[in-house]
């Protein structure tokens, strides 16, 4: 699918402020499945821009204000070209302890971060546990917005596991998370993505869309042969399904805060307010209009 | 003060002068060595080394009495001077004592420093060439040889300076390993501390208080001096900064005086001559790092940071971090500041990696290591795991994730209690500890209550430089434990310290040249620095005389 | 020298001389009330009250020897001696390694002595007076130790105009008070004491002829450049700081409205007749301090300033 992406975000303060550094994590990623063709920044009060990619691989954009000023705005525009992934293919879980799983995992199949003891998640495992591992991910995408409540409000950004397990209600960051720490207890490698995703509008004939980042699961599954290389194979469990050329990804991570799609500090005792917008355009692929 | 005839001479028959004993001890009070630990100024029948003859006469003449006065001086000196250090007992309050420097300096022959010298110096390359390849290209993890499992759960592992390289590709400009003396006279390295180490104030305290409270005691030996550190840092600093003249702007970076190390962060700014900023100083616009000053904004070059990597830069790291500056890893991104030491060294320092470290030193630099490591098991593995739990009362099992001995257990010397809780932990989280041989750590005396002497194991921690090259000061901080029978030496945990002194008695010498920054063809070591540290000895030798009363023993 | 430090230094100055001159203060008043109050004009009065106002506190004419402890030794209230003596240790100990050890200690001390219930006397009712000659003695014994042992450098500098900015703002403030704008003229029993207050007795009867009187002492306090605590004085000795510690003094806002200062009050000091009134020149340059604080805080003080809380977005 060809999108256009606008990912707008307006801040005021209600006074001066100095020294706003931030660091944005919106470019939608080059992959396999993914090609992002264009990409502008603008930022108002105008400010140098740097770039690179951090550790894990997305594309950051760091600028900051200097001078005093009370209102900051970023506009990002992108085109991206979306596929879909290939049919992941049936691994075993034996295959979960070669060397060669273990080098492609890395980190992603390390113990999330303190790993305390949360009750609910034994019961969790034991209900999404199947024969192989894709078919273990395949019941987390069914079971997790079954037993939880994807409601926007009931938790915040610094919420964590135990919230979500606590008021059975979350948003798709925390389903996201759940599934990490679900996955990597049973052996499977993880990882956090952050990115648009273009869900359909009720009305048929509407070709824009907004929308809020939205997050999802990579997982790391064994190949169907001994011999075969594992793949990364992703999951939306806030929408029950795999991904698919709706999905576009912007980076991946360990968790929310390494792919945080805006961080950012100023100096100032002032309050900021914040009006943020990301539109998704379908465009047509001949045409390669833009929006 | 008394002296009584010894009770008993050498087997030469030479006598030897007893120490002073008090009305309680029994009369045979003679310096008592702990097998099978190494005495370091003392053989096994309690008759001095060689070497250490001199000063133990030396003290013989002060006598208890003396080294009581000594003592009660020279506490009175460091408080006024808050040479302090905030001590916590367990759950106690803190409370700032005098820093415990006991007056018996610890003595290293010329040879045996030089040996010291060579391995520490191979070390320290070999944990660069670690940190540059664990953010880089990652070629000793793709040999297999060290798991990158263990380097990415490394909590200092710190991904948001990954791919940067700093000037120089220094990231260890201040290293300081931790040896220790084994009872077969071997030294091994305990630890390797490469992140912010500390202490070198109360070495350069520690001599000038020596040379102030009991010179008497230097009046027989060339004592190599060490008080060009400053010099050395700042030369390192102003070598590694990015600016094209050569008076780069150095500043000192403190978290603020509650830091219980601030004391030293104070006396290197001043003896560097540099400013000592706290964060709300600092400021980085556009990608350079400035200080607030009352001209205004002042760039800063390079930065001596005593903050940990945490608590640097709130953008990159701990969000709610008020000691640290916005956008300083962009500035080091930008390659428009030097950070010594580099952010992300403590994925060298971590103790698992630690393990490895003989691996590494035959894999950047082909050579083998002249230091050896202490025996380390990481239970991580299960096979290792089951060999550990086994020996429990035989080993030293420490957290890879504090420091300052805390968390520490001792096999020998644990009782059930703790070894049963030991077992639990180490079965609750296998990754998180790691379990060594036991060291059996030299003793040097130190002066008790009653103006004795008494063995107490100690430990070595001397620093290195490393900014065009690698330079380490003679000697370094020796730690003791005041305890009887403790082998724990660290600061925070009630040890002291000594002053350690390596005699110039051999060719080698480590005087510094001139400043770093100046390009100079390699020095004639014999003739340079020979009559440069001969005119330092000069000065040594002249300051008993200064001071007055005492007529010190004939010279050698 | 980093702005966080010359800030620190400029408020230990501004803190030990306001300490001082409310321990001065005090004193005068209690000398009021032993003379009796000969001199009872009305709208006059150098008392409890009067000192009160001078201090920036309008209400209340209470009890005197609760007053004046309060203003001496309560530390909620911020323009009590102990209060300033003690942002003044504060200001020290984060400066410390830039003043002397002795000078630390003597701060230091001094705070502490005025903690000490036990002090000898202090709980009964000459307690106040008491407590103000202790505080007297010891920060004229700090300046002394500051004069003699630091370098006469951009720390000295900071640490001088903090002490000479609130000495000649006090200056102004006890003559305000003393010499309140009323139809009738001022008592001259008043200005005695106010000149007594400052230490200044001595130094005027050298070097003016005329009787002490309300008109002719608030001339010496106002334009005598040769008595060190005159606010002329004060001013001169500030550009003279400033010029030392600014960069480029040829653009310096606060060196050049001190200038201007300078000028002017020796414009006035000629120019004014015998006997004219003076408030207006009193309330004119204590404005005119007012701005000079803002200039120094923007100039010097900025960057320091700059490093306010911080949002996140």
């Amino acid at each position: 699918m060809h999108f256009a992406i606008r990912f707008l975000t307006e801040y005021h303060y209600d006074a001066p402020v100095t020294d706003n550094l931030n660091s944005l994590r919106v470019r939608p990623a080059t992959t396999s499945t993914q090609r992002c063709d264009e990409f502008h920044t603008r930022i108002e009060p105008e400010a140098r821009i740097a770039r690179h990619l951090d550790y894990f691989g997305t594309e950051v954009i760091e600028f900051g204000v200097p001078t005093p000023h009370d209102h900051l705005t970023i506009d990002v525009r992108a085109r991206v070209v979306t596929s879909n992934q290939p049919d992941p293919r049936e691994g075993s879980w034996e295959s979960l302890r070669s060397a060669s799983y273990t080098d492609a995992a890395g980190e992603f199949a390390l113990p999330w971060q303190d790993q305390p003891t949360i009750a609910g998640l034994e019961d969790l495992e034991a209900a999404i546990s199947a024969e192989t591992p894709l078919k273990t991910l395949e019941r987390l995408c069914q079971v997790i917005p079954e037993r939880f409540e994807y409601r926007p409000g009931a938790t915040y950004v610094g919420s964590g596991v135990d919230e979500l397990l606590r008021k059975k209600a979350g948003v798709c960051q925390d389903f996201a998370h759940l599934s990490l720490v679900l996955l990597r207890r049973m052996g499977i490698a993880a990882r956090y993505v952050s990115g648009y995703l273009w869900a359909a509008p009720d009305d048929a004939a509407s070709d824009s869309l907004e929308v809020d980042t939205h997050a999802w699961v990579e997982a790391l599954l064994p190949d169907a042969d001994e011999g075969g290389e594992p793949q990364w194979v992703s999951v939306d469990p806030t929408n029950r399904r795999l991904a698919d050329s709706s999905h576009v990804k912007i980076g991946h991570g360990r968790f929310y805060a390494d792919v945080a799609p805006v961080k950012g500090l100023f100096i100032g005792g002032a309050t900021s307010t914040l009006s943020a917008a990301v539109t998704l355009s379908l465009l047509d692929p001949q045409s390669g209009a833009k929006p | 003060m008394q002296s009584r005839a010894a009770s008993g001479g050498l087997a030469d028959g030479t006598e030897m002068p007893a120490l002073d004993a008090a009305p309680v001890r029994d009369a045979d009070a003679v310096y008592r060595p702990r097998p099978p630990f190494l005495d370091e100024l003392f053989e096994r029948d309690g008759t001095p080394r060689p070497t250490a003859r001199a000063l133990v006469a030396a003290l013989a003449q002060l006598g208890p009495a003396g080294l009581i006065e000594a003592g009660r001086r020279r506490d009175a000196i460091f408080m006024q001077q808050g040479i302090t250090f905030e001590t916590g007992g367990g759950d106690g309050p803190t409370h700032d004592r005098p820093f415990p420097m006991d007056l018996v300096p610890r003595v290293l022959g010329g040879a045996e420093w030089t040996s010291i010298k060579r391995g520490l110096a191979q070390r320290i390359r070999a944990l660069n060439h670690f940190v540059d390849d664990v953010y880089h290209t990652r070629e000793i993890v793709h040999e297999r040889i060290v798991p990158w499992r263990l380097v990415a759960s490394c909590s200092h592992f710190a991904r948001a300076v990954h791919g940067i390289r700093p000037p120089g590709g220094v990231y260890t400009h201040v290293a300081g390993c931790d040896l220790v003396r084994h009872s077969d006279g071997s030294w091994r390295v305990i630890e390797d501390n490469v992140r912010i180490p500390s202490g070198i104030s109360y070495v350069l305290e520690n001599r000038a208080a020596m040379a102030r409270l009991v010179p008497e005691l230097f009046a027989s030996y060339r004592v190599r001096p060490i008080d060009h550190y400053p010099q050395l840092l700042l030369g390192a600093l102003r070598a590694v900064a990015p600016s094209a003249e050569s008076e780069a702007t150095v500043v000192v970076w403190t978290p603020g005086p509650a830091n219980p190390a601030y004391f030293e962060h104070a006396f290197l700014a001043r003896q560097m001559g540099v400013e000592l900023v706290e964060a709300s100083d600092l400021v980085v616009r556009d990608d350079v790092l400035y200080m607030r000053t009352i001209k205004g904004l002042e760039r800063a070059h390079a930065v001596y940071r005593r903050i940990d990597d945490d608590f640097v830069d709130p953008l990159e790291f701990r969000g709610d971090s008020l000691l640290g500056v916005p956008g300083l890893v962009r500035a080091y991104r930008a390659g428009n500041v030097a950070i010594a030491n580099a952010l992300g060294t403590g994925v060298a320092d971590d103790k698992a990696v630690y393990r490895f470290v003989p691996e590494m030193i035959r894999f950047y630099l082909g050579e083998e290591p002249i230091l050896e490591n202490v025996r380390t098991y990481l239970p991580s593995d299960p096979e290792v795991l089951e060999h550990v739990l086994g020996h429990l009362d035989e080993l030293v099992v420490k957290p890879t994730g504090e420091s300052g001995g805390r968390g520490v257990m001792i096999g020998p010397h644990a009782d059930e209690v703790e070894i049963a809780q030991m077992r639990r932990l180490l079965l609750a989280a296998p990754d998180r500890w790691i379990a060594q041989d036991v060291v059996e750590l030299s003793t040097v005396p130190v002066v008790d209550a009653d103006g004795l002497l008494v063995p107490r194991h100690v430990d070595l921690r001397p620093f290195a430089v490393f900014g065009e090259r690698i330079d380490i000061v003679p000697g370094g901080l020796t730690r003791v434990a005041l305890e009887e029978g403790s082998l724990i030496v660290n600061s925070s945990r009630g040890g002291g310290s000594k002053d350690t002194w390596v005699l110039e008695d051999g060719d080698d010498a480590d005087r510094a040249g001139p400043p770093i920054a100046d390009t100079q063809p390699p020095a004639l070591p014999d003739l340079r620095y020979g009559t440069w540290v001969a005119q330092q000895q000069q000065q040594q030798q002249e300051q008993p005389q200064q001071r007055g009363v005492r007529c010190p023993a004939p010279r050698r | 020298m980093l702005a966080r430090i010359a800030h620190e230094l400029y408020w230990l100055g501004r803190n030990l001389a306001r300490a001082e001159f409310t321990a001065r203060a005090v004193e005068a008043v209690l000398q009021a009330e032993l003379q009796g109050a000969s001199d009872a004009a009305p709208g006059v009065s150098f008392g409890s009250g009067g000192l009160l106002a001078m201090l920036g506190d309008d209400h209340g004419q209470g009890n005197t020897s609760r007053t004046l402890g309060q203003l001496i030794l309560d530390r909620e209230r911020p323009e009590s001696m102990l209060a300033s003596i003690e942002r003044a240790r504060d200001g020290a100990r984060t400066v410390r390694d830039v003043i002397s050890a002795e000078m630390w200690q003597a701060i230091n001390t001094t705070a502490l002595g005025l903690h000490r219930a036990g002090q000898p006397g202090w709980g009964t009712p000459a307690g106040p007076f008491l407590a103000s000659q202790y505080i007297k003695e010891r920060t004229s014994l700090i300046w002394g130790i500051a004069n003699r042992s630091m370098l006469r450098d951009e720390a000295k500098c900071f640490l001088d105009a903090g002490g000479l900015i609130e000495i000649s703002d006090m200056v102004l403030r006890m003559l305000h008070v003393a010499m309140p704008p009323t139809d009738s003229p001022p008592a001259d029993g008043t200005a005695l004491i106010l000149l007594q207050a400052v230490g200044g007795f001595h130094a005027y009867l050298r070097a003016v002829t005329a009787p002490p009187n309300a008109d002719p002492v608030a001339r010496f306090l106002l334009f005598e450049r040769s008595y060190p605590d005159s606010v002329a004085a004060c001013v001169d000795s500030l550009h003279e700081v400033f010029m030392v510690a600014d960069a480029g003094p040829r653009n310096s806002k606060p060196v050049l409205r001190v200038s201007r200062l300078a000028a002017d009050l020796d414009f006035q000091r000629r120019a004014l007749p015998e006997g004219s009134e003076l408030t207006g020149i009193c309330s004119e340059t204590r404005q005119e301090l007012g701005y000079l604080d803002q200039d120094v805080a923007e100039r010097y003080f900025a960057g320091a300033a700059a490093a306010g809380p911080r949002g996140e977005l």
